[in-house]
């Protein structure tokens, strides 16, 4: 296979210009998307569902014809893709983006009635789709051009920051910023007890897995029961181990004083934490055990052979060749981490889950957005972020 | 795949069917007989009214929970085995990437996030826990079909077409076989994961096991939640236990 691979047949010049069928197909749901599915919807008030508008009554025809010209070009430029065209293809994706929210402003110029001060506009449907399409395609194109991982970090910073800026100055009618404006105060409180709860669990539990991890590695016995263990953890579902651990902790509190001025109570951030940790246990310990164990025997002898004493073969030679998948580990947990955190809101350990069972409650769905939206950025971004520092940390000598 | 760490070697030595016959009748037991155990209940609570969640009968939430995680599965297996078989053929192989890329980076939206989101575009109820589960749980499946096909070694796949056999039959007699136990323990994964995930749905009005576990965290009840939440763990616990049995026989097959 591989010797095929390395010959310069013909056939696979051709297959270079076969039209990329990824972005093509994509391109034509796009399209469809766009004509067919509501592009806004606007609303009277916060509760009442919206009336939805399709593109044409949205955006104008300047508008459409200006979404429908660049949504063709990407199936244009993928008919015959080279190295030009897919840079173009990101050019006009880029273009796409940063045009979204100026739609939203044409829209709340055309649709929402001045006199109605409470109207509100909505993401439609096509919105919704064509936003994801438009990320596929960005994962495609960055696959093609074998760009890092930080290049559509970097492009989709500025395309949120063109968001931000437009939702700030001129989409007041926009329902998620009306919902953000109520209660700004609040988000950014969430946001960061959010961020706390996630990273106080997520540096106890890398302290407590790798010890827990090193520990098996010398007493095998203790492997097989704590895995056991960690598994019948997980099979637990988080709302309930949340809900478990409130009696416990306030009979606790109620016994033992101490505990209750440091802030333990039955409700709040102690069940939540210690729930977080023991859900992340498990995606640590066994990372960090696989990673210990998959360093290479011949590299441990040959430092060995060296004259390393074993303390410096595990933290000069084990360690850091084990760092990649540990930190992979790492990733993971804290991803899940953040999810599981918005459960925590249910027994009332604050976060951006607030929103949503809050947003659940009073079925303001602009509200379960405004809690689910960041929550989601949050896991992109951090999985992102840690997913690029494991690659860097992989230079050629480690495999 | 967490349970091929440490499950497969401790369990060498029981009986087959010993496990999930143990958790299927614990299971059994506490869906019928949850108001036996009321003086345990009443001594986890004892200022409570009422110990035995009564709102709905437990084996009628069973059921739900079962249709729910097995409705979601079917879509899941059907989807995902498809995707990923797609994916790998001839025609399909421009789509690769893209999937393969997804499969890995599906399982970073939070499932509450999934679920949150699902509720707008589809109201309250059972639909959007669904929705949430299958696009939760198809990555696992997609991602294990990708590697259990790609695993498939070439020489045979060669020698099966040089024997004179079709795409077709290729697949059907040659590769899905082969990879059929790494798409098990996806399937696996992602059902054992569910299980969990579809207590959620109680949060959104679909009623299911985490109905008591809702209501625990509410009225500040816990016997309610460790009444949900033992239910649950036997669940999961008896079907991961079946798929231990299904792997198992998968790989006797195999190798005979």
């Amino acid at each position: 296979m591989s010797l095929m691979d390395a010959l310069p047949t013909p056939r696979l010049r051709w297959e270079g210009r076969r039209p990329n069928g990824v972005l093509l197909s994509l391109s034509v749901v796009m399209l469809a998307a766009f004509w067919s599915l509501d592009a806004v919807s606007v609303a009277p008030n916060r509760i009442v569902a919206g009336t939805g508008y399709g593109a044409l009554e949205a955006f104008g025809w300047p508008g459409v014809l200006l979404a429908t010209l660049l949504l063709s070009a990407i199936g244009l430029f993928a008919w015959q893709p080279s190295t030009q065209h897919y840079r173009a293809l990101l050019a006009s994706l880029m273009a796409l983006m940063a045009l979204m929210p100026v739609g939203l402003i044409a829209s709340s110029y055309l649709l929402i009635d001045p006199d109605l001060p409470q109207a509100r506009l909505g993401l439609g449907a096509a919105y919704w789709v064509i936003l994801f399409l438009l990320l596929l395609c960005l994962i495609e194109i960055r696959l093609r051009l074998k760009l890092s991982r930080l290049w559509p970090t970097l492009l989709l910073t500025a395309v949120a920051l063109i968001w931000w800026l437009c939702a700030a100055l001129w989409l007041d009618s926009l329902a998620l910023v009306q919902e953000f404006r109520a209660r700004d105060a609040q988000f950014v409180r969430a946001v960061g007890q959010h961020i706390t709860l996630v990273s106080i669990a997520v540096s106890i539990s890398v302290v407590v897995g790798m010890l827990l991890a090193m520990l098996m590695r010398r007493y095998s016995r203790l492997q097989k029961g704590a895995f056991a263990l960690l598994n019948f953890l997980q099979t637990i579902p988080s709302l309930a181990l949340f809900g478990l651990l409130l009696g416990p902790l306030a009979w606790l509190a109620a016994k033992v004083p101490f505990l209750a001025q440091l802030g333990v109570s039955g409700i709040g951030t102690a069940p939540a934490l210690i729930a977080l940790i023991a859900y992340s246990l498990l995606p640590m310990v066994r990372n960090t055990y696989i990673a210990l164990e998959e360093v290479s025997p011949a590299t441990l002898d040959a430092a060995k052979g060296m004259g390393m004493r074993s303390g410096q073969r595990f933290w000069q030679v084990r360690l850091p060749l084990a760092l990649p998948v540990l930190l992979e580990g790492v990733r993971i947990t804290t991803v899940q981490a953040i999810g599981l955190t918005a459960v925590a809101a249910l027994i009332g350990a604050g976060g951006l889950g607030t929103f949503i069972f809050q947003g659940l409650g009073q079925a303001a769905m602009d509200m379960v957005l405004l809690g689910a939206l960041p929550i989601l950025m949050l896991a992109l971004v951090v999985d992102a972020g840690l997913g690029a520092l494991a690659e860097a940390l992989r230079p050629g000598g480690i495999q | 795949m967490s349970n091929s760490l440490s499950a497969a070697p401790s369990r060498k030595q029981a009986p087959l069917w010993l496990w999930p016959l143990l958790w299927g009748a614990l299971l059994l037991i506490s869906v019928v007989a949850m108001a036996a155990a009321e003086p345990l209940f009443r001594w986890i609570e004892p200022d409570a009214r009422q110990v035995i969640y009564a709102r709905a009968d437990f084996y009628v939430l069973l059921g739900r929970h079962l249709l729910v995680v097995g409705v979601a599965a079917v879509v899941t297996i059907v989807v995902g085995v498809l995707a990923g078989v797609l994916v790998t053929r001839q025609r399909g192989r421009d789509f690769l990437p893209l999937v393969g890329q997804l499969a890995s980076l599906g399982q970073t939206f939070p499932p509450v996030a999934v679920l949150a989101l699902a509720v707008p575009a589809l109201g309250f109820g059972t639909l959007p826990i669904i929705v949430a589960l299958v696009l939760y749980g198809l990555l696992p499946i997609v991602r294990n079909t990708l590697t259990g096909l790609q695993g498939v070694d070439s020489d045979i796949k060669t020698a099966a077409h040089a024997m004179g056999m079709t795409p077709i039959q290729i697949l059907r007699q040659v590769e899905l076989p082969l990879a059929a136990p790494v798409i098990l323990a996806g399937v696996r994964t992602s059902v054992t994961i569910n299980i969990a995930t579809a207590a959620l749905g109680a949060t959104v009005g679909a009623s299911n096991l985490g109905d008591p576990i809702i209501a625990g965290i509410v009225n500040g009840n816990m016997a309610y939640v460790v009444q949900g939440a033992l239910t649950i763990a036997l669940l999961a616990l008896s079907v991961d236990s079946l798929f231990e049995i299904l792997q198992r026989q998968l790989r006797s097959r195999l190798s005979s």
